[in-house]
């Protein structure tokens, strides 16, 4: 059990509301090393899995000969595809049947290098690791494709709703004035949490208790429940802290199951902790992607066409779309467009959601090409992205709900400096190092999935805040107290906030950049309706003091209940409660439409992605927006790339803490400028090997990468878009930072790189 | 490898009995053996900076340590690096007040770096810290707030 409180307050007391600068209430757990993460929770008895992985891209486990590993010392279980429990197919995330057949933790068909294939259970981490490496595993091998590079790959399979079309985009496309097509390219990304993935399994009797980092306790637990044919309550799944997801950890995966399996035929709780060479095999992160895009415009720079065509990888088990034509459709106004995708089946693990996936590498492609085009006909790249300025969704035809990317351009600019750039590339320069500045534009669109939250005011007059949504950094556990502080007049160091436990009410995914909107909307609904209620018992309980007043309303306010004209001396709400004798007043509401709120609506709401609300349901067109202005310096001899300066403008409606979002806007940056030089999954064709899979070789941004980052907030509450009034904020950020970076390299150099990583070899 | 070895390690001042096999890293002896998971375990390998500790005042990374190569040392965990009951390090209130993390997963590490790197008197400018704090992995991106926390924390030491 975590109940995080607010520990001490910074700035004015006008923090503790919605919109302060709060300091994050889970801060002091955090640096003390309080902050228990999942596969740190102390348990007796605890024995150790240790997962081997294929060797192998493609084929058939023939045999695995585990008796050095059965006869190495403390070794209590081998599992291999012959003696692993075989699940029950579990319901998908979009909440379609799974796939036929049982579900294999340990397949014997392999399909990927890197699939667990066997597992060694032992009293000891060291036993365990030491007894896996005995373990020989016979392989019959076949065919594989490595990658999109690999001519085996083919043309893929089209995913038709990706297609989007309007106008004649072929016609206008061969009759434009100015043509310009190229290919963008992005390589396989992987989300590098810091916790790598790992899990606690624990059975008594027929209840399964999970200590696992997820960004979806609901979701996830309805996995395991499915796999194992228990009921859904039987699942408890622990998560109060996580140690980085970013779209990694909100489904459950096989290690999972072979934990969860080893612990029951054990009866011993089992920790599983994934390593991190396996980290990047045990789930996928994005898949790589190829885009074509031709653009036709006038002479003057107005757009006329965009025709795109996309692929991108995915595995042999599982359809993973990256849609790239999600950005492309809606950033710019043109009267003629088309876009479709196919995807290609390959021999990795499959894909996964990796920080604006579509939308990222989308980005990538559009906001270089419009670069490009602006090049093409002698005009500033501001000023075309301006010039075609979309001011309704292009692609809907519905008004945007809010869109601040002119304000975002323009206060960007400001800040930067933009109107001293030189238009020539190559003409800004200091001694050795070429400069460049570059721009570009993101967005993300705002998902909507209804929530349910619990508010609780106790008798010594603080009060909690309980849901199973989660906060692996966000900051959820913050602006939740931050909303029911202001709502029930009860200081926010006074409030306890308890996330992460399938236990507690529900909660739809941490994904998306939907969580904070949706729960501050149903803490909201819940403290207004705890807060009515206490008024209702100050106005009307017998023993209240308030009873011989006949008002109609009572104010409430740092923790006190007032008469509107001091008719009566004020109240702690502490001992209002002693006065009237109740232990607590106690609200659970949820933020579903009343025709959904029947069991199964219910459950699946929670467990399932099927009712999340796309960004046009209502009307409006619902979306993020941001702009990047990037300063590189480009060493002339050695090719090397610096990000130097940035500045970023961004729109994500109001905030509600913006200490926080500006935390997570600026490390969505970070990681765009670790995605835009350094990060590249790197596959050796003879095996599909992910040969880089470590942080040595596997590049993310280190401190020495990050220059000064400023992010200006241009954002003004959106109430189409949430009660509340904010939009996206998490992945918002690192869309748009790679083609600003591949933009103001070209400006540097003269050479558009559009492949990512922008490495020094494609430079010089 | 059966045989286990005694050792008594001298933990943030108290010193420790445990009886491990002589291969139990330093990272492992603290989170699976002694209760002291405030040390993170990011990579194992020595290239992420989660598990660092301090051995007689110096930055070590735990992972890469055997928990018998440090009997008879000073080891501070991040459990350890206040003083007294609930109070924090200067580092640690810097950490918290420019906001210097999010998920926390690597904080701990970043902030026994941090307190070694001031300690080694490697704060003489904003790209000396981004340098010498460059062995700590943060993937949430916090990286400039922790070059402004550590910056506030060397003045307020100087």
């Amino acid at each position: 059990m975590t109940f995080v409180t607010p520990k001490s307050k910074h700035g004015d007391a006008s923090d503790g509301n919605l919109g302060g600068r709060l300091s994050r209430i889970d801060g002091p757990e955090k640096i003390t090393g309080r902050a228990t993460y999942a596969i740190e929770h102390q348990i007796e008895g605890l024995v150790y899995a240790v997962t081997v992985q294929s060797t192998i891209a493609a084929g058939t486990v023939k045999s695995v000969d585990s008796k050095a590993a059965e006869a190495s010392p403390g070794v209590l279980l081998v599992l291999t595809p012959d003696n692993i429990t075989h699940l029950k197919s579990a319901t998908t995330w979009a909440g379609t049947p799974g796939p036929e057949g049982p579900f294999l933790a340990l397949p014997k068909t392999v399909r990927f290098n890197g699939q667990h294939v066997v597992a060694v259970v032992a009293e000891t981490l060291e036993q365990a690791t030491a007894a896996a490496a005995l373990i020989k595993v016979s392989y019959e091998e076949t065919e594989h494709v490595y990658g999109l590079e690999d001519p085996k790959a083919g043309e893929g399979v089209p995913i038709d709703p990706m297609t989007k079309s309007w106008g004649d985009a072929e016609t206008a496309f061969a009759e434009a004035p100015v043509r310009i097509e190229q290919e963008y390219k992005t390589p396989r990304e992987y989300n590098v949490a810091i916790e790598p993935h790992g899990i606690i399994a624990q059975w008594e009797g027929d209840k399964l208790t999970l200590w696992e980092p997820s960004q979806w306790v609901d979701g996830m637990a309805r996995s395991y429940a499915e796999w194992f044919g228990i009921p859904f309550e039987n699942v408890r799944m622990i998560s109060p802290y996580i140690g980085g997801g970013f779209g990694s950890k909100a489904l459950s995966l096989p290690h999972g199951a072979v934990a969860a399996i080893a612990a029951r035929m054990l009866g011993k709780p089992v920790k599983l902790a994934v390593t991190r060479p396996q980290t990047f095999t045990a789930y996928g992160g994005r898949p790589a992607t190829r885009q074509t895009l031709a653009l036709g415009a006038t002479k003057e720079g107005k757009l006329l066409s965009i025709i795109q065509h996309g692929v991108n990888e995915t595995s042999k088990l599982g359809m993973a779309v990256e849609p790239l034509g999600s950005v492309t459709a809606i950033m710019y106004a043109v009267p003629n467009f088309s876009s479709r995708q196919n995807v290609i089946p390959l021999n990795t693990v499959t894909p996964g959601a990796l920080r604006a996936p579509g939308e990222n590498p989308s980005a990538f492609g559009i906001e270089s090409a419009i670069d490009e085009l602006a090049y093409e006909i002698g005009m500033d790249p501001l000023e075309i992205r301006l010039l075609n300025y979309a001011e309704e969704d292009p692609h809907a035809k519905i008004p945007w709900s809010t869109r601040q990317l002119r304000e975002a351009f323009a206060e960007g600019a400001k800040a930067f400096g933009w109107s001293k750039r030189t238009p020539a590339p190559r003409s800004m320069r200091d001694g050795n190092q070429l400069i460049g500045w570059g721009v570009a534009a993101g967005t993300y669109p705002v998902r909507r999935t209804p929530g349910e939250a619990l508010v609780r005011i106790l008798a010594d007059g603080t009060a909690e805040v309980a849901s199973s949504s989660i906060d692996m950094g966000q900051g959820t556990y913050t602006i939740l107290a931050q909303t029911a502080a202001e709502v029930l007049g009860i200081p926010v160091d006074r409030i306890r906030v308890k996330l992460g436990d399938s236990a507690l009410p529900r909660a739809p995914v941490a994904g998306g950049s939907q969580l904070a909107n949706l729960m501050t909307g149903a803490v909201h609904k819940a403290a207004l309706a705890a807060r009515e209620e206490l008024i209702g018992l100050a106005l009307n309980h017998p023993n209240s003091p308030f009873l011989d007043l006949q008002l109609n309303t009572l104010t409430i306010a740092d923790g006190t209940i007032s008469t509107p004209r001091g008719e009566r001396a004020d109240i702690s709400i502490a001992d209002f409660m002693q006065h009237i004798g109740q232990e607590k007043i106690e609200t659970l509401r949820d933020t579903l439409p009343e025709e959904k709120k029947n069991t199964v609506d219910r459950y699946n709401n929670f467990t399932t992605m099927m009712a999340m609300k796309s960004p046009t349901e209502g009307g409006y067109s619902l979306h993020s927006w941001c702009a990047h202005f990037v300063e590189v310096r480009v060493d002339e001899d050695f090719g090397t790339v610096r990000v130097s300066r940035m500045v970023s403008a961004l729109d994500s409606g109001r905030l509600y803490n913006p200490k926080l979002a500006e935390s997570q806007w600026r490390g969505g940056i970070i990681m765009g400028i670790g995605q835009a030089l350094l990060e590249e999954g790197i596959i050796d064709p003879r095996n599909a090997r992910v040969i880089n899979n470590n942080l040595g070789d596997y590049l993310v941004a280190t401190n020495a990468d990050i220059p000064d980052l400023q992010v200006i907030s241009v954002g003004i509450p959106d109430h189409h878009a949430s009660v509340l009034g904010g939009k996206a904020v998490g992945e918002l950020p690192i869309v748009g930072v790679a083609p600003a970076i591949a933009n103001a390299v070209f400006h540097a150099t003269g050479k558009r790189i559009r492949d990512l990583p922008i490495t020094l070899d494609k430079i010089l | 490898m059966t045989g286990t070895i005694n050792l008594k390690l001298d933990i943030n001042g108290r010193s420790r009995e445990l009886a491990v096999e002589p291969r139990v890293t330093l990272l492992d002896a603290l989170r699976e053996h002694l209760d002291l998971t405030g040390t993170k375990k990011g990579c194992d390998q020595g290239q992420c900076g989660a598990c660092t500790v301090h051995v007689d005042g110096k930055r070590v990374l735990a992972c890469l340590t055997l928990a018998a190569q440090v009997e008879g040392r000073a080891i501070t965990t991040i459990e350890g690096l206040a003083d007294g009951d609930g109070g924090l390090h200067p580092v640690q209130s810097a950490f918290l007040e420019h906001d210097a993390f999010q998920c926390g997963y690597c904080t701990p590490g970043q902030i026994m770096s941090a307190v070694a790197c001031i300690r080694e008197g490697h704060t003489k400018s904003d790209n000396e810290i981004r340098e010498y704090m460059s062995g700590n992995l943060c993937r949430c991106g916090a990286y400039s707030h922790i070059v402004a926390a550590v910056r506030e924390a060397a003045e307020a030491a100087s």
